[in-house]
């Protein structure tokens, strides 16, 4: 069974459908892209998944547990943990306190011994910006700043990985390095969500693709059949990002 | 989204029906419920609450089309009441060219001059700066109205066709004034409905608080059109306060607490719906005076109505929706600081009392001289007393500077505390009644949270002022808690060590080093809290709620935390500020007093525990330049139009000149090669900042798309490379980079 799953997810806007069953399955162990234009409702998920959002019909289970009616902290103290499309970091913490709030937060429910200040540093050399660690997040480039919130994400010792364009405001160099540690990771037994529009990244990576336009999930399957697919192609034509 | 009504929901609208039938038959007046007294209280309640409708429909339509919350609103309102009573009574200008001038040129120019000079540059500033520059504007507005209008001097404006006999319904007197207000009320809704839903301008400003760069792209000015609705609110103030000042008389201070009725409109209203900040205003005119006609208080309570309009607020915050955890709103800050060393903190707490120690002993010549700030009795007095203000913005500075929860009550905690502390040990100068007295006020600073604290931080500012407003009208004016047969006997000195701490002249030297000592301990011990996880959390919170709740941060948990450790020291300060009066007054603790605290913490930087003691010398200030012009007239109301200003210039330096001075004296020391760095880094970052913000904002409005600007545009968003080669491509990008996924 998968360690995290949206069944018919439902989530209107006004007169608008953001998301029209949208069903999804999540496993442990693997990098499961999530796809779609612009506005397909990628992030409206990723708010449905992390409690950020209340869906008007539907369920989000993680782990066998019916989650919907949780609150975020209560998720995230399951095991989901996330990154935003949008940068979310603590822009007036330094680099290494956005980390070790994270891991300090994990003591409220982790019972493990460890030490949040060790593993603050570990995660900041592991997404390799510790040498900007005492520099306030505010005053970062973007996408040092979006890999500060890739390592508070992983100072949660999440089982489930949400990541919203995680390679947006990297160079060519910087994204493989990211591709890299996701396979790492996913080896560990992490589960992973990806929304992302660089599609090398995505093929590469990905072992199940899902396919969002309009709310709709159009495909689903490994990046081979998703490349090939006539609906996945008709949705990208016309729009800005080509496969 | 959901709207079905919840048990608790209910349950709450029950009790608290139950409460407004306990106290209206509890304080039953004279007038029994007959036909002609209920057509008075109708009467009354429709012309009141026309006007209030007004002044709530302004102010929700300039929140709504600039996303600013006007606290000035009630203050321009009564500015402008004075102009028209200077033309109209003083000048004897016939009264249509007075309105003319006042509604439609003095009135919408302040609101277009405010919108160049300081609205635009609030609008992606923080919550706090916001609040700060228009809550500065109140009190310059009320400074100047002082300064121009000696206050002592009677005034009276007339109502409106005054002599004449009105209509007469039923044997009640409608007279002109209310006829015409009921009718204005009217046509005022009527046409802002109409401007906002069916004029160019109105769809323009509905767009503009949805999304500015897209509203951008489509056409629409977003300058005329927040200039527009800030011109708008400010003339609804003009017709509110022209309408109220009749009432309530010329009044500075009644005439711009009025602006709390529109406050709880606007609550009701849920800040943007127009209709219901009409029937809010309506609620809060016919409440007014249906305790006017049918109740009457006892003596305990008699300025129960006075706390209508905030106890409409508080009760209308409970029953709003819970507020979504919002995305995207992130804002980028401009600010580098480093964390302040634990001994940096030590020389930091020993400079401060030591420059007070030594000032206090005379040890410090060009103040032991002849005037100015001479160690005199009179001059450690104030030394006390604004050592115990400098001790309540320390009690902000987790609160405000860390947590980012804007609150305007702990100056009313303080006086509560202060009002305890004489019940259970001051009147004996027993210290242990400063323990209880804590051990009260952290519980009292939950409390005054409580109903907004899991709405967004604007209802929190609110409630925090209602709460003052409540405080002021129902908790101190009852002899229970401040007993006024008693002033003067309330505090003996505190016996600590020995030494005899209180306000006697003999004891005021010794007061005025221990208050130095406790507040060099306190802001020893903030500055260590800083370094903590509870600060980091906190900071978290304010950074980003949405990112907090995600990696399992109870925000509630964490934002009652840091209300009990704030209403604590408040309730200490207080104990402070009760020795230091020696007497408590009925209106010692008035909500105008609290709000200059907290405005000069904010501009020398809400964060950092240092601007409490800078802006406790800041207070200080203005008595002493009293003293230098020799009480000079224009100089009376320096105490609102200072921190007003000063308040006013955080729409320039939002992080207060301790931030702006330490990073440029840091930058001149040798070994603090990472403050150089780091400035460089946020000038290079605000620099990106600000060429993302001119091109989004104007590209294909007044430029053209040139391959260079879209290639700037890609680098600027960080889009990938592989779509910056398609030119074809590019305006969709800057489409969906604006709108969002």
């Amino acid at each position: 069974m998968a360690l995290l799953a949206t069944e018919e997810v439902v989530v209107r806007f006004g007169g608008v459908r953001a998301l029209s069953e949208a069903s999804i399955e999540v496993d442990a162990g693997r990098v499961t892209g999530l796809i779609g234009p612009n506005g397909a409702g990628k992030t409206t998920l990723f708010n449905v998944i992390t409690g950020l959002l209340e869906p008007n019909s539907g369920r989000v289970v993680f782990d066998g547990v019916d989650i919907t009616q949780r609150t975020p902290f209560r998720r995230a103290r399951m095991g989901i943990s996330r990154t935003f499309q949008k940068l979310e970091a603590f822009t007036s913490l330094s680099a290494r306190e956005n980390v070790l709030v994270a891991a300090e937060q994990r003591k409220a429910w982790d019972r493990s011994s460890f030490n949040p200040g060790e593993v603050a540093e570990e995660l900041l050399q592991l997404v390799g910006i510790a040498d900007v660690a005492e520099y306030m997040v505010g005053t970062l480039p973007t996408g040092t700043a979006r890999l500060v919130e890739l390592a508070r994400a992983l100072a949660m010792n999440p089982r489930a990985l949400l990541l919203d364009e995680p390679s947006s405001g990297l160079n060519e160099e910087e994204t493989q390095a990211m591709a890299g540690l996701l396979r790492r990771l996913v080896a560990d037994g992490l589960a992973v969500l990806l929304v992302e529009h660089d599609m090398s990244f995505v093929m590469g990576t990905c072992e199940t693709i899902y396919v969002l336009e309009f709310g709709r999930m159009i495909a689903v399957g490994p990046p081979e059949e998703i490349q090939e697919d006539p609906a996945v192609q008709a949705a990208y034509l016309g729009s800005a990002v080509a496969p | 989204m959901r709207t079905s009504m919840k048990p608790a929901t209910i349950g709450a609208a029950i009790a608290i029906a139950a409460f407004i039938v306990f106290v209206v038959n509890t304080n039953r007046g004279l007038a029994p419920y007959n036909g002609s007294n209920i057509a008075t209280f109708i009467v009354v309640g429709l012309s009141l609450g026309g006007i209030y409708a007004i002044s709530a429909g302004g102010l929700v339509v300039t929140y709504a089309t600039t996303g600013i919350f006007n606290f000035a609103h009630g203050a321009i309102g009564c500015f402008l009441a004075f102009v028209y009573w200077e033309l109209r009574v003083n000048r004897n200008w016939p009264a249509p060219l007075a309105l003319f001038v006042v509604i439609f040129v003095l009135a919408p120019l302040i609101g277009v001059i405010l919108d160049r000079a300081l609205m635009r540059r609030l609008r992606d500033a923080s919550l706090v700066v916001q609040l700060m520059v228009t809550v500065g504007l109140m009190l310059t507005f009320m400074g100047v109205t002082l300064t121009i209008w000696e206050p002592n001097t009677g005034r009276s404006l007339p109502h409106f066709f005054e002599g004449t006999a009105g209509v007469r319904v039923d044997g009640v007197v409608a007279t002109w004034h209310r006829i015409i207000t009921v009718g204005l009320a009217l046509g005022i809704a009527v046409l802002l409905r109409f401007l906002l839903y069916r004029t160019r301008l109105g769809i323009a400003m509905r767009a503009v608080v949805d999304n500015r760069s897209l509203a951008g792209l489509t056409g629409a000015r977003p300058g005329v059109v927040s200039g527009a609705s800030w011109a708008l609110g400010c003339m609804t103030a003009a017709i509110a306060g022209i309408l109220i000042a009749p009432e309530t008389g010329m009044v500075v201070e009644n005439l711009t607490l009025v602006v709390l009725t529109a406050f709880a409109a606007a609550a009701i209203a849920q800040l943007k719906s127009l209709p219901w900040a009409f029937a809010g205003g309506l609620i809060v005119g016919l409440a007014s005076a249906f305790a006017g006609e049918f109740m009457s208080f006892k003596r305990d309570w008699q300025y129960a109505p006075d706390a209508i309009p905030a106890a409409i607020l508080l009760v209308a915050l409970l029953f709003l929706p819970q507020a979504r955890l919002e995305t995207g709103s992130l804002r980028l800050t401009r600010r580098t600081e480093r964390l302040t060393k634990p001994w940096e903190a030590v020389v930091g707490a020993l400079v401060v009392v030591g420059l007070v120690v030594a000032w206090a002993n005379g040890w410090i010549p060009w103040v032991v001289g002849s005037h100015f700030g001479q160690r005199t009795p009179v001059w450690l007095g104030r030394g006390a007393e604004y050592l115990v203000l400098g001790l309540i913005m320390l009690s902000l500075v987790p609160l405000i500077g860390w947590a980012g929860q804007v609150t305007f009550a702990n100056f009313a905690i303080a006086g509560f505390g202060a009002a305890m502390y004489a019940h259970v040990g001051g009147q004996h100068g027993n210290p242990i009644g400063i323990i209880w007295v804590v051990l009260m006020c952290a519980p009292l600073g939950v409390v005054v949270a409580l109903p907004a604290l899991r709405l967004k931080g604007l209802y929190l500012a609110l409630a925090t002022i209602a709460f003052a407003q409540l405080a002021d009208s129902l908790l101190f004016r009852h002899p229970a808690i401040i007993n006024q047969v008693k002033t003067g006997s309330l505090y003996k000195p505190l016996d600590l060590f020995g030494f005899h701490i209180g306000s006697d002249a003999n004891d005021r030297k010794a007061f005025v080093i221990f208050l130095a000592i406790a507040f060099g301990v306190l802001f020893f011990l903030i500055e260590a809290l800083r370094r903590t996880r509870w600060a980091r959390r906190w900071i978290a919170i304010a950074d980003s709620p949405a990112a907090s709740a995600t990696i399992g941060i109870n925000l509630t948990l964490s934002k009652i935390v840091v209300f009990a450790l704030s209403g604590a020291m408040a309730g200490f300060a207080g104990t402070m500020l009760g020795l230091s009066y020696g007497a408590l007054r009925v209106d010692s603790f008035p909500l105008l007093s609290g709000l200059p605290l907290v405005l000069l913490l904010a501009v020398g930087g809400v964060r950092y525990p240092i601007a409490a003691f800078l802006g406790a010398i800041g207070l200080l200030g203005f008595p002493a330049l009293q003293e230098v012009f020799h009480n000079a007239s224009w100089l009376t109301s320096a105490t609102l139009i200072g921190p007003g200003l000063a308040a006013i210039s955080m729409a320039y330096r939002p992080e207060g000149s301790v931030f702006y001075a330490g990073r440029d004296l840091a930058g001149l020391l040798p070994w603090r090669r990472d403050a150089r760095e780091e400035k460089a880094a946020a000038v290079a970052k605000a620099r990106e900042l600000d060429v993302r913000r001119d091109e989004i904002g104007d590209l294909g409005l007044t430029r053209p798309f040139t391959p260079e600007k879209v290639a700037q545009l890609d680098r600027v968003l960080g889009v990938a490379d592989e779509l910056t080669r398609l030119p074809a491509a590019a305006p969709e990008v800057v489409r969906s980079g604006a709108a969002g996924d």
